[in-house]
């Protein structure tokens, strides 16, 4: 080991951090190199005086200050809370008063208007296609039978169960004609 | 036979919340005070005041100030605390935080000479007053020495560089690990050693001559 590699692991050297081998190295060379011998005990004793610097301790009324200012610190985070709630308490009694406001006036504005009368929307009406069923019976004679006002048992029983759109204009004209 | 009742449920009881408080490591101290304990925050304080107040001292050189400082670290703790990663170790945070706030004073001190010229002052006001750590018995010219010598020692650690001062006094009074100098300074390992090297190297050099 040279003075050079000495020098560099001297931190480690100082505070007995070095692995076993390299402490030995260390320790080999500070016994054969007087330069690098003194530097060390320099360096040890400069330190043994900073250690042994008196320590100093908090004044008397350390604590006293610092619960002082923790307490102020607490007065200002409750503070601090209480503000955001009734900011929080402001803006939601605003909108509520808002949303209120907005439901009185719109409900004065309808109470405003005078009574008027239901009007509902024309209907369309159309009539539905007749539905053009063919005559399966022997029909003519009962239709003959039923304009010529006979009192015949089966047309007045055809006539009861015949649908509305039985007496067809178009077949009534075909009646009359013949 | 109220007594011996009372002998009784203090027996039941057990150790009492203060020293149950100082059987704990900082990290349980910091979860109970988390957990609603207020008397948690006391005895951070009661561990960690003498120490960061001499840390203070040491890197700024000013007493009031110090304290000062320190008593803005406890704030800042009891504010942030909910915030503080427990993962870490406690110690290294309020280091950190202390050591910020010392950079922050002597920055603000280049800054402004008038503050330099107050702590002058103050620090010359305090040469004055009697020194409360010696020991009274010893001869005059022993204090006399010790105290010349004090002096001394902390003119020379006030003369090294500050980012050097920092990591001289976090190793060497506090007796801080590298790791735990490289987190608290911000810096990697190696330049810890090498600060820490010069540091030691500077200071031997310079109170040298007053020991020799």
């Amino acid at each position: 080991m040279d003075c050079r590699q000495f020098c560099d692991q001297h931190v480690a050297f100082v505070d007995d951090t070095l692995a076993g081998i390299e402490l030995v190295r260390m320790q080999r060379h500070l016994a054969e190199c007087e330069c690098c011998a003194k530097h060390d005990a320099k360096i040890r004793r400069a330190l043994l005086l900073f250690r042994n610097l008196p320590s100093i301790e908090p004044s008397a009324d350390f604590s006293r200050r610092l619960e002082a200012r923790l307490r102020e610190c607490d007065n200002d985070r409750l503070l601090a809370t209480t503000q955001r709630n009734l900011r929080l308490g402001a803006v939601a009694a605003t909108l509520a008063s808002a949303v209120m406001l907005g439901y009185i006036g719109t409900t004065l504005y309808h109470h405003s208007d005078p009574p008027r009368d239901m009007v509902m929307a024309p209907v369309i009406a159309t009539i539905p296609e007749p539905e053009l069923t063919p005559i399966t019976t022997s029909a003519p004679a009962i239709v003959a039978s039923v304009t010529a006002g006979l009192t015949i048992w089966p047309a007045a029983l055809f006539a009861e169960q015949a649908p509305v759109g039985f007496a067809h204009s178009r077949l009534e004209l075909t009646n009359y004609t013949r | 036979m109220a007594d011996i009742v009372r002998k009784k449920v203090v027996s039941v009881e057990g150790p009492s919340l203060r020293e149950r408080l100082q059987a704990m490591d900082d990290s349980a101290v910091v979860t109970a005070f988390l957990g609603g304990e207020e008397r948690a925050f006391s005895e951070l304080v009661t561990r960690y005041q003498t120490r960061l107040l001499n840390f203070v001292y040491r890197t700024i050189g000013d007493r009031e100030k110090a304290e000062d400082l320190v008593q803005e670290v406890f704030i800042r703790v009891y504010r942030h605390l909910h915030r503080f990663d427990r993962s870490k170790k406690f110690s290294t945070w309020v280091y950190t935080i202390a050591s910020n706030l010392a950079k922050n004073e002597l920055r603000n001190r280049s800054r402004n000479p008038l503050v330099l010229f107050q702590t002058v002052q103050k620090n010359f006001q305090d040469d004055d007053r009697p020194l409360q750590f010696e020991d009274t018995t010893s001869r005059p010219d022993d204090m006399y020495r010790k105290r010349h010598l004090r002096e001394i020692v902390e003119e020379t650690v006030a003369k090294l560089p500050e980012h050097h001062r920092n990591v001289f006094i976090l190793r060497e009074l506090e007796g801080k690990s590298y790791e735990e100098i490289a987190e608290i300074t911000d810096c990697n390992l190696g330049t810890v050693k090498s600060r820490l090297n010069r540091a030691r190297n500077s200071f031997a050099e310079i109170i040298a001559p007053y020991v020799d």
